[in-house]
């Protein structure tokens, strides 16, 4: 039977890169290096996910680090992979909406009609809302790929957008296709309320004390707080190699 | 002693670094040529200029000129650090790590300097070396989380975890006011530093942690997983069963998560029915999931077993499910669930159970699916090993194919059936007709091109595989296959090959997959830093983990046990190194002279034939494509030894073998093939002690192994005819060691011919032993060969060791014939036995 689990959430799963890889050169024209994996992997690690074949005798369990995994644990395992989705969020969204985007989805066609795909597309679509506050996702489709179609306007409600011409290498045209997600995001302003509370009884706790009341160590003090802040807002991912890795097909189309 | 620039040349020698910068190399070149004109021994414009050079694919001449540079000025950090750099490049890393520690000598204070040092030492695993760079680092900026974090890091991954989770929490403890819950970076450093008190074993504490951060962490699902399996470890059952059932109302198709709930329910195995009950109530939650309905019939048993089967499969032959099978089949290893399947299978297409556990009549249409799929069903059944009945696989897959000509998936299991019929001539032509079927998808496409692989058919399987290559790229659909890294293709290609003895080629290809594991493992660099900077630190701590046991993967375990079998038989018969040899003129020692020097010279007329055709092929891609251009914009240069030639040419095979081994001993010690090999390789350089460790370790295993008997016998035989003796130190561990795998006093002959009564129902072990024979007593050849071909009477016997006894014949210098005819007869649907 098929197992549908995340690609790095705990225990981590990242050792079924290259069977992911094998699987998409198996199935579709459009493939990537392993570092373009590595790549979704590191930056967005809630996205991805991954269908494996159960062993026959299930997975071994609490072999990872310190024992992680009591219920069992893929890693170590290499089951076969029979379908993934690789999805990130989009670095610079031309229309300044935070989204997701469908990088590759695909499914071993000896495992079609069990519901692998719609199952892979919904948990990266909760993970996206969840952990990155998405507006919507986005994807492309062959035009000529009408189970992809049902899959995604029928079943998960997508809307075609635009047509793309000529989006694929070998000439055919694309479809792009959205699906809005904000129905699922966290209630952030709870959140927000949340930390402001403890922070206040943290502090309240700390006036207490006399001497504590002031931040504590010194290495940083003086010029850290705010720089730390400004971290969150780097660019990153240019100049630095990965940054440079693009979806080869789909840009050189 | 350096030479100081006028002002001008100063500011031209900062724009040069400039262009480095922005990458504009020419320009680059061109300014630090005019600062050199003037001050021809200016080193660090060398050095800039080597640097340049470098990244313009001319490092040879880079190391060239920054090696002048340095000797033109040995107190310049920018000199040293471009020496390092260039070593970076050519993966020389701890060439590299010493030059960036000169330089930095010179320059305690550059940032630069120390970060390529760190990178380094972390791509090293110089965890003392990073703990070191990374505090000197935050020392510099303590400003950036990232440098804390960093340190963390550095702390966790050298094993103390209790000074990795100070330095973050120093870290929180200057924060005036926690960030805001859009701060991922802050949010992964939480996650981050409960991994670690987790990790520590503390799961109390770690669960405490969790309980206090986890509701503002924005990756959800981890937070979820964490905190279930905490609770599962701590024994907090009621609380664990809810964290599960938390887990499975988020995604119901994960067995591992009912594992988790069955544990923390303390529903005990045996307890069916409490289980059966537990399934049914996600059943009923998730009517559309397909694990909670399948998992039962693991554990039923009897009647409960068939009634369950019953509504499973009829339930998913209906929806015409093609995974059904393969996700049934694990249930045969108990003979009667097998025959429960079957009979219930055969019932519906027999017309009886169908409808009536259906109730309603069915439209014509959909039970012509329901036939369809339970033939498809029937068909896969029988090609099963388990429940295997070639004629009967055939017959039911024809009725599927009768009732739904244009599946696919039925053309598929036809070309499998006649796979197992050791047919693989037809096997490649019924996958070819399935391709057909579909042409515009690439599964069948690959399987295809795989089937015609197993055949040998390696041009014309590229040829089909490269309807889905970007053909233009650089070596044709080939190149695009390594580019793309394609690990699966090259393997078969490469084991092809090996079966074909065009040993050449066959390295080639394996080797191919062994570069790009090198290419994996390299790809980690860039994320040292990029990962920090991202701030997902979980995930880049489990991968710089997995980095370490990459070559564990089954994709190099497979190549590594291919390649080191090709070299070994380049070893043996170097004359392979001209390509295939008719294995009677290659004999050892039957064959007369003349015919052997025929044979060779008839392989190396090939050899030239082909190389000519290849450098045809290669002309006729250069002119179609001119300028082809690989995915990352390099422009690559044609493979100047497509055909392998350099590596099979190699004077020492058994130095060359190495890597692969090495890689298969450290990461796969499990493997019995794996350690048997590395006995091949050690005894043939006559390394005894390395010989006698894989033996022992191979014995560990498993003792009863039929590979390791001969390998013992063997390594007696050569401890007993040393050409000199060991030295007195190796001889006393190789002598108690052996002893405790094979007593000296034993007497091998006797040893053998117990061993081969104790198994003579398995083929393997017959095989094995009689090879034995073969080396103890040669004179006995008539005999072995008859009693290897008495294993074709064993009912057990399968093809592939039918095969496997052809190569046995070909060491003894024996004649094929009568055992090829034999096998034909008793596989007459079979190719394999059809000799050349």
């Amino acid at each position: 039977m098929v197992d549908i689990v995340p690609i790095s959430s705990y225990p981590s799963y990242i050792d079924l890169l290259p069977s992911i890889q094998t699987c998409n050169i198996t199935n579709l024209p459009e493939n990537y290096f392993l570092k373009y994996y590595l790549y979704h992997a590191l930056t967005w690690p809630q996205l991805s996910f991954v269908a494996v074949v159960r062993p026959k005798n299930g997975y071994a369990k609490s072999n990872g680090i310190a024992g992680a995994g009591a219920a069992g644990n893929v890693a170590g395992e290499y089951p076969k992979v029979v379908g993934y989705v690789l999805a990130k969020m989009e670095e610079e969204p031309t229309d300044g909406m935070q989204h997701g985007h469908i990088t590759s989805l695909s499914v071993m066609r000896t495992h079609r009609r069990l519901g692998i795909a719609e199952r892979l597309m919904r948990m990266s679509q909760l993970a996206m809302s969840e952990s990155h506050r998405a507006n919507y996702v986005s994807l492309h489709v062959r035009v000529s790929n009408t189970a992809a179609l049902r899959l995604y306007r029928d079943t998960l409600g997508f809307e075609v957008e635009k047509v793309e011409s000529k989006y694929y290498a070998d000439g055919e045209d694309a479809y792009a296709m959205r699906l809005k997600l904000d129905g699922q995001w966290m209630d952030w302003k709870a959140i927000e309320k949340r930390i402001a509370a403890e922070d206040k009884a943290k502090a309240g706790e700390a006036d207490g004390d006399d001497d504590e009341g002031e931040p504590v160590g010194d290495m940083g003090k003086k010029e850290d707080g705010d720089e730390a802040e400004k971290m969150v807002k780097v660019k990153v991912g240019r100049g630095l190699g990965v940054g440079d890795l693009v979806e080869r097909n789909e840009s050189q189309a | 002693m350096p030479q100081p620039l006028n002002s001008k040349d100063q500011s031209l020698f900062r724009q040069v670094v400039r262009n480095f910068e922005l990458k504009q190399y020419k320009k680059g070149i061109k300014t630090a040529d005019q600062v050199l004109k003037k001050n021809p021994k200016h080193g660090d414009t060398q050095a800039m200029k080597a640097l340049i050079m470098s990244h313009m694919n001319q490092l040879e001449e880079a190391f060239v000129l920054a090696k002048e540079a340095l000797r033109n000025d040995m107190k310049s950090h920018i000199c040293w650090h471009v020496y390092g750099l260039l070593y970076r490049q050519e993966k020389n890393y701890e060439e590299a790590i010493k030059a960036y520690r000169f330089a930095l000598r010179l320059e305690p204070e550059s940032q630069p300097i120390q970060r390529d040092l760190a990178l380094l030492q972390m791509q090293m695993r110089d965890f003392q070396g990073y703990i070191q760079s990374r505090t000197s680092m935050l020392q510099a900026r303590p400003g950036f989380r990232q440098n804390w974090t960093a340190l963390a890091i550095a702390h966790h991954l050298a094993g103390d975890l209790e000074e990795a989770e100070k330095v973050l929490t120093t870290f929180e403890d200057t924060l005036k006011a926690s960030p805001s819950v859009q701060d991922m970076e802050h949010s992964e450093a939480l996650l981050y530093k409960n991994s670690i008190i987790a990790e520590t074993g503390n799961l109390e504490r770690a669960l405490e942690h969790l309980e206090k951060i986890g509701y503002r962490c924005t990756d959800v699902l981890a937070v979820m997983e964490m905190k279930a399996d905490y609770l599962l470890r701590l024994g907090r059952k009621a609380e664990a069963a809810e964290a599960y059932t938390a887990l499975l109302e988020r995604n119901s198709e994960n067995s591992i998560y009912y594992n988790g709930l069955i544990q923390a329910k303390e529903i005990s195995d045996s307890d069916h029915k409490a289980l059966k009950a537990l399934y049914d109530e996600w059943v009923e939650k998730y009517p559309r999931g397909d694990a909670a309905r399948r998992i039962p019939l693991d554990f039923l048993e009897g009647n409960d077993f068939k009634q369950a089967a019953d509504v499973y499969l009829q339930r998913m032959l209906k929806k015409g499910v093609p995974s059904l099978f393969a996700n049934i089949k694990m249930l045969y290893a108990n003979p009667a669930k097998r025959d429960a399947v079957q009979a219930l299978v055969e019932g519906y297409v027999s017309g009886q159970s169908a409808s009536e556990a259906n109730g309603s009549a069915e439209t014509n249409g959909s039970n012509n699916e329901f036939l369809a799929s339970s033939y498809y069903f029937l068909a896969q059944h029988y090609n099963f090993h388990l429940s295997r009945n070639l004629p009967k696989a055939m017959e039911n897959v024809d009725k599927a194919i009768e009732v739904s000509p244009k599946a696919v998936e039925y053309q598929m299991t036809r070309a499998r059936i006649w796979k197992h019929y050791g047919n693989t001539v037809k096997a490649a032509e019924e996958m070819e007709k399935a391709h057909l079927l579909d042409e515009k998808d690439r599964h069948i496409n690959t399987k295809a091109a795989k089937y015609q692989l197993r055949n040998n058919e390696n041009d014309k399987a590229l040829d089909l595989m490269s309807k889905f290559t970007r053909n233009e790229t650089v070596g044709g659909a080939m190149g695009d296959l390594h580019e793309m890294q394609c690990v699966w293709y090259l393997t078969e290609d490469g084991e092809a090959y090996l079966r074909q003895k065009k040993l050449g080629l066959a390295l080639k290809r394996l080797t191919a997959v062994h570069n790009i594991f090198d290419v994996w493992q390299e790809d980690q660099f860039d994320f040292h830093s990029f990962s920090l900077r991202k701030g997902m630190v979980r995930a880049y701590v489990d991968m710089v983990r997995w980095e370490d046991r990459l070559r564990e993967h089954p994709f190099y375990t497979r190549i590594a046990i291919a390649t080191i079998k090709a070299y070994l038989l380049l070893n043996d018969q170097p004359d392979l190194a001209h390509g295939p040899i008719s294995s009677v003129a290659n004999g050892l020692d039957s064959t007369d002279d003349a015919e052997r020097k025929k044979a060779l010279k008839k392989a190396k007329k090939e050899q030239h034939r082909l190389e000519k055709l290849e450098a045809e092929k290669r002309e006729a891609r250069k002119a179609a494509a001119a300028n082809a251009k690989s995915a990352d914009g390099e422009v690559k240069k044609e493979d100047p030894d497509p055909l392998g030639n350099a590596l099979v040419q190699t004077k020492e095979p058994l130095k060359d073998v190495m890597k692969f081994l090495t890689h298969l001993l450290e990461q796969s010690p499990k493997n019995i093939e794996a350690q048997c090999l590395g006995f091949e390789v050690y005894l043939r350089r006559e390394k005894h002690l390395l010989a006698l460790k894989c033996l022992t370790a191979a014995h560990a295993i498993d003792p009863s192994n039929a590979t390791l008997h001969l390998a013992l016998i063997r390594f007696r035989k050569a401890l007993d005819s040393l050409s000199e003796p060991l030295p007195a130190q190796t001889a006393e561990v190789v002598n108690a060691e052996f002893e405790k795998l094979l007593s000296k006093s034993q007497n091998l002959e006797e040893f053998n011919e117990s061993f081969l009564s104790k198994n003579k129902n398995s083929v393997a072990h017959v095989q094995a032993a009689l090879s034995a024979r073969q080396l103890l007593k040669p004179d006995s050849k008539a005999q072995s060969e008859k009693d290897l071909l008495a294993t074709l009477d064993s009912s057990d016997i399968t093809i592939e060791e039918a095969v496997s006894a052809l190569d046995l014949l070909d060491n003894w210098a024996s004649d094929k014939s009568a055992f090829a005819q034999k096998a034909s007869k008793k596989w007459p649907e079979s190719s394999v036995f059809e000799l050349n």
